[in-house]
């Protein structure tokens, strides 16, 4: 037992064939991955999203959107009514159906944008900056973690502290406040929402890894690493961070859904990112949104037995809500495969 | 035969027939019992062996119907506890659906499940008891000590408890008088001392005990003596209605009566002996019916003011359990009362588990491996515990383990499990000296002994191979691939469990010829 | 006695992260300038003068500032921050000019902070309500019909944004009326798209058609006498205006069931995840095996220990909630102080901004002590 302990460990220290076991481990997550259908579904649908954001970005024109309505929804909107000076006018807004082109298959919503098109378009932004926001956080996040779990005492106590006080304030509230309080610094309250979302997202992923690599040091390998001579960096670099990476990408997967919703939050709320708050930008949260104001213009419109405008508030929730339950339900099911303990 | 079977019932505490256990997990079936029966008899201390993963422990949770479902089933059997088979509703647990051999769906109905619930609940704790393996992890961290055990009292002993009660509060002179008599008549301080806690418990006053030990070793004035304790006793009247406390016994009766109906009624259902269950039936329905009528209010008030209605019933457990916390050897149970479990040792935990178990008297303890978990000197404390309680009660004991010592220690009997299959019963001294197995012969071998240490060439001997995988279990006897004695037999037939020698079981070719029957069932 | 220890010492842990905070909002305060601060530093600062007089002005009250290449600049942090410290904690919370209200900060807040209590307070025990029994219904059950719907119903919950849910009702139920629940009553006007359930008011908390002029005394000129909570539904109820208490009544049912949602969702799924790891533990056969009735076993020995991981994470979940609660109060125009945070960070009002900040801070941390003191007089393992 001792000597296979030590006897695998030399081998993995002079880099000869320490992929093999890694390997067959990852075979065996798939595997257990597949069996969950929810979740392979999840990613399927995941999948599709990301595909559609990807194409988005390179070549809109593929989906029929022209490249500008990245910015602008104005720039496509055949049958548009009204102007942001002019005014919100709801009474040729279009209903759902294929009566006016696929376009407008799903409606269209403020000043008669495409829904349709405008929810795809949508994705670029809220899948690209959402993937940023997580990507950096959890790099700055677990290395830190990773180091002072890894060093302990003091700069393990200094990361505690300082993560709690991240975590003693609402994170929406201190998002609102940051980004506000960076706009001038950065010139671009964009770039201030994005740093803001950068800043209260790390803790997370410090704490997470921290406490993995706490577990992980002192697993018999680790230190039978160490007695062989190992240094510390090399121990960081070669037995911590891979054991650290599976369940930190469990938590992306998670986060990602999270991110999106607070995009569409600060969007709704109009609060950060002046850009974003914008009608005519394409973002999920900003359709929701002005598709309320579309609503609430025709309250006395269903006194006078008009038609309610329900859909450009329903659908881009429901098309967001899709989103969100797929990756989350991508994340749990990877959550579960990594886990040998959980696996069916 | 079905005579013999009923006669052996009779003298049996627990006799367990054709027990077939099956796990069903994700990589296959386990076939953890496969066809299991013995008996075990008033009394008598039954000793269970084999290693890890042979089916021992499912064995010991089998006959308390504690499987955890899913992925556990006992598919069929008969577990006898006082002649009444507990898995007489087997039935409730519908197969519905096998696609794969693994793949195989349980439905359960829901009415007869509950039936089944509520019978088990009236058995569990009150005929059987049950001690674990792992006290640190068998005693709920977030209660007291006191609150688990007062539990089980109050479970099953409502109508002692109201008895004691009424008698207490119905103490007059002549009684106290009587009593003092007969404590004084005792030959010594330490007999007397033992029937004073068991006086005092009767009358529902054991706090009490200490004062009339001191008092008895004080004084040997007969009229002082009885004066005070009449003074003592009075104290602790609390002046409760009468009325009520009658209400409340025949309240819990009525309760008991239900459940010894409801389990007459299974069995008589079971063997199709209909004008019986009609009467029962009739019988129950009276209950309930007297039960919603007569014990409405009482009912709802228990429901909604418990705490206050079972006051007295809460007093008398927790002098119960002090009681019994010092029956078990704890040195001041007053503070184990009120502590927690994490902070006791495991030896005090097994103590209290003990006690926990013999709080209802039960007729047969279930011991899974008590004294693995603890460090030597403990396991000798408990088991002399264990042993004494047997004598003191004359209850039966099934004692499973893996250490032989413990075994030679404690058992009258033992039978010996092999892969879910049991492939040797006899006595204690069969065993030893007279193993007739080549399990059991290896496993005898395989104890180290003090007087072969100097023999230079005395090596231990171990039994080659290991515990086979009980999902595809060898054929035939499923110990022929580790057998030295091997047959060409051994891998085609499965011997049976024939009695070779008077009291002394053994399922081996080399034995006898005879091969056991095995059952086709949907469920392999 | 050993819980009077554990309190004490988990107080102390407080400190730090305290001054985290004050730390927190200092970092704010000089990312927002000196300009913005400016514009809350007294009841009526003059806009119109010279930077170098309000740079005099700043310094004044505190805040060292200069004019560099003609624009302010703050300097000398750590003197500030200490002159900072010590006005956060004496209440000297600057000024909100023009909108949503002109007010001293601290005035401000202490006006709107009854609605978001009687909110959030509100949503925390409808969740705590429906969670407890649902979690130990659905955590007895693991894999059953009813288990599935539980999962997809909390993930649905983690999935949702809030802000979106609030409107999905108003469009369902939503009713534009001032007066209570009800169809076709004076003042109600159906708005939602189900006809008969359409009843449901989702502007404001009801005392919008009361007088809003005095901060101060708000309900006191309402109701013609000094009232103590300031929350409208148990003020009106103290008043014994029940016409009053089935207004607020009206206005809280779609707000608050938007928020219970979330935390839920949230609490569903611990607690039964903490039931199905619990009825795998020992002590559950031990309590089966001394005969204890199965629901007894199930809501004595296997839900008390299954609610022990749901408490450590309530922290969490308050925070979650807090955060839903901000959105809320914008989708249905309630106005507490998450309205108000929203409000002042619309206006660039810094005061209003960093004083919300402080005093969510300073939430959370006393709920996360309470929290733990739950959690150490539910788990008697922890006092130790």
């Amino acid at each position: 037992m001792v000597e296979d302990v030590i006897g695998t460990d030399l081998l993995d220290i002079q880099g000869e064939k320490s992929y093999h076991p890694r390997t067959e481990q990852l075979l065996a997550t798939a595997r257990s991955f597949l069996s969950y259908k929810a979740s392979v579904v999840g990613l399927v649908i995941t999948a599709i999203y990301f595909i559609f954001a990807l194409v988005d970005w390179v070549y809109p024109a593929i989906l029929g959107i022209p490249a500008a309505t990245f910015n602008n929804m104005t720039t496509y909107s055949p049958f548009a009514i009204g102007t942001i000076s002019g005014g919100i006018n709801n009474d040729g807004i279009f209903r759902p159906g294929l009566a006016h082109g696929f376009p407008y298959l799903l409606g269209g919503t403020i000043f008669n944008f495409p829904l349709l098109l405008g929810m795809i378009a949508s994705l670029r932004f809220d899948i690209g900056y959402s993937v940023l926001v997580v990507f950096t956080g959890a790099a700055i996040g677990s290395s830190v973690g990773v180091i002072a779990g890894y060093l302990g005492r003091w700069a393990d106590e200094l990361l505690m502290r300082l993560t709690d006080i991240f975590f003693s304030i609402p994170f929406l509230i201190l998002i609102i406040a940051f980004s506000l309080a960076f706009t001038s610094f950065f010139n671009s309250s964009l770039t201030a929402m994005i740093v803001a979302l950068i800043i209260v997202w790390w803790p997370t992923y410090a704490r997470l890894s921290r406490s993995l690599a706490l577990s992980t040091k002192s697993l018999n390998y680790v230190e039978a690493a160490t007695a062989a001579g190992s240094s510390k960096t090399r121990n960081i670099f070669y037995h911590v961070f891979p054991n650290v990476l599976s369940p930190i990408f469990v938590q992306i997967s998670l986060d990602l859904g999270s991110v999106i919703l607070i995009f569409a939050t600060l969007a709704f709320l109009g609060v950060a990112g002046s850009q974003i708050s914008n009608y005519t930008f394409p973002e999920l949260g900003q359709l929701i949104s002005s598709g309320s104001s579309t609503f609430q213009t025709t309250f006395t419109g269903v006194h006078l037995g008009t038609p309610v405008i329900w859909w450009p508030i329903i659908i881009p929730g429901i098309f967001l809500l899709i989103f969100t339950v797929s990756i989350n339900l991508f994340g749990d099911g990877l959550r579960d495969a990594l886990d040998p303990r959980l696996r069916k | 035969m079905e005579q013999n079977v009923m006669l052996n019932q009779e003298e049996s505490q627990l006799s367990v027939e054709g027990l077939k256990v099956r796990f069903f997990t994700s990589k296959g079936i386990v076939k953890a019992i496969d066809n299991l029966s013995f008996s075990i008899r008033k009394g008598e201390s039954y000793g269970l062996v084999g290693e890890s993963g042979s089916g021992k422990s499912v064995t010991a949770t089998s006959v308390m119907d504690l499987i955890p479902d899913p992925p556990g089933r006992i598919i069929r059997g008969k577990i006898f506890i006082n002649g009444y088979n507990i898995l007489n509703d087997l039935d409730r647990l519908v197969t519905i659906r096998i696609r794969k051999p693994t793949d195989v769906r349980i439905k359960r109905r829901k009415r007869l499940m509950k039936r089944h619930n509520y019978i088990m609940s009236g058995i569990r704790g009150d005929r059987v008891a049950m001690i674990f393996q792992e006290p640190f992890l068998s005693l709920n961290p977030v209660m007291t000590i006191g609150d688990q055990i007062r539990e089980a009292i109050l479970l099953h002993s409502r109508v002692e408890i109201a008895n004691s009660i009424i008698k207490r509060e119905t103490l007059n002179e002549d009684d106290v008088s009587k009593i003092a008599d007969t404590l004084m008549a005792q030959p010594d301080n330490f007999t007397r001392k033992k029937l004073i806690v068991r006086v005092c418990s009767q009358y529902a006053i054991p706090e009490l005990a200490k004062l009339f030990i001191d008092l008895f070793e004080n004084s040997t004035d007969k009229e002082f003596i009885t004066k005070e304790l009449l003074s003592l006793v009075n104290t602790k009247k609390t002046g409760l209605s009468l009325e009520e406390l009658e209400e409340a016994r025949n309240y819990f009766l009525l309760m008991d009566r239900k459940h010894d109906l409801s389990l007459r009624l299974l069995e008589a259902e079971k063997q199709e002996n209909e004008k019986l269950a009609e009467k029962l039936h009739l019988q129950i329905r009276a209950i309930n019916q007297q039960l919603r009528s007569d014990y409405l209010v009482y009912s709802l008030k228990r429901r909604f003011l418990r705490r206050f209605i079972d006051k007295p019933f809460v007093e008398y457990a927790t002098g119960r359990t002090l009681e019994l916390l010092m029956q078990v050897n704890i040195a001041g149970p007053e503070r184990v009362i009120d502590a927690y479990p994490h902070e006791l040792s495991g030896g005090m935990l097994q103590r209290c588990m003990i006690a926990m178990a013999f709080s209802s008297n039960p007729q047969i303890l279930i011991a899974d491996e008590p004294t693995t978990a603890l460090d030597v000197t403990t396991q000798a404390q408990i088991l002399d515990l264990m042993r004494e309680v047997n004598k003191t009660y004359n209850t039966s004991i099934f004692f499973i383990t893996h250490d032989l010592a413990v075994i030679a220690e404690m058992c009258d009997r033992v039978g010996v499990i092999y892969g879910g299959n049991l492939v040797e019963e006899a006595s204690v001294k069969e065993i030893f000296y007279n193993a007739k197995h080549p399990y059991t012969t290896g496993l005898m071998n395989a104890i180290p002994k003090a007087e072969r240490r100097y023999e230079k060439t005395a090596r231990l001997e171990s039994i080659p191979g290991s515990v086979p995988n009980l999902i595809d279990p060898p054929t035939g006897c499923r110990f022929h691939p580790r057998c030295k004695f091997r047959m060409d037999v051994c891998s085609e037939k499965k011997p049976k469990l024939v009695e070779i020698e008077k009291e002394h079981k053994v399922a081996c070719f080399l034995y006898s010829d005879e091969v056991e029957n095995e059952i086709e069932e949907e469920v392999p | 006695m050993e819980l009077k220890y554990f309190i004490l010492r988990r107080s102390l842990v407080i400190i730090p992260t305290l001054m985290g905070l004050t730390v927190i909002t200092f970092i704010l305060l000089w990312g927002l300038g000196p300009e913005l601060i400016y514009r809350g530093i007294n009841s009526s600062p003059k806009v119109n003068i010279p930077l170098s007089q309000q740079a005099l002005i700043l310094s004044q009250n505190g805040f060292s500032a200069a004019v560099v290449n003609g624009k302010l600049v703050f300097t000398n942090p750590i003197g500030m921050y200490f002159n900072f410290v010590s006005d956060l904690f004496r209440g000297n919370w600057g000024y909100i000019i023009g909108q949503p209200l002109t007010a001293p900060t601290l005035q401000a807040i202490e006006f709107y902070f009854p609605n978001t209590i009687q909110l959030a307070v509100g949503a925390t025990v409808m969740a705590l309500l429906i969670a407890m029994p649902l979690g130990t219904y659905i955590g007895a059950r693991p894999n059953s019909a009813s288990d599935q719907v539980g999962r997809i119903f909390s993930l649905s919950g983690y999935a949702l944004p809030a802000f979106w849910l609030g409107l999905v009702l108003i469009v369902l139920f939503g009713n534009n009326g001032t007066a209570g629940f009800g169809n076709g009553t004076s003042g109600n006007t159906p708005v939602g798209i189900i006809p008969y359930l359409n009843i449901f008011p989702y502007f404001g908390n009801g005392t919008e058609f009361l007088s809003t002029t005095a901060p101060k005394g708000f309900f006191s000129s309402t109701f013609g006498q000094t009232l103590p909570t300031h929350i409208f539904l148990i003020d009106s109820l103290i008043a014994g205006k029940l016409n009053y208490f089935v207004i607020a009544l009206a206005h809280m049912v779609l707000p608050v069931a938007t928020v219970t949602y979330g935390v839920l969702a949230g609490i569903l799924r611990f607690i039964r995840a903490g039931m199905v790891d619990a009825s795998g533990q020992e002590f559950v056969k031990t309590a089966r095996a001394k005969g204890v009735p199965e629901g007894q076993v199930i809501k004595k020995h296997i839900r008390k220990n299954a609610l022990l991981p749901t408490v450590t994470v309530l922290g969490l979940l308050i925070s979650g909630l807090l955060g839903g609660v901000v959105t809320v109060e914008i989708v249905f125009n309630y106005k507490g102080i998450g309205w108000l945070a929203v409000q002042a960070a619309l206006n660039y009002q810094a005061w209003g901004i960093l004083a919300i900040t402080f005093l969510f801070g300073i939430i959370l941390m006393v709920t996360n002590l309470i929290v733990d003191v739950v959690y150490a007089f539910m788990d008697p393992r922890i006092r130790y």
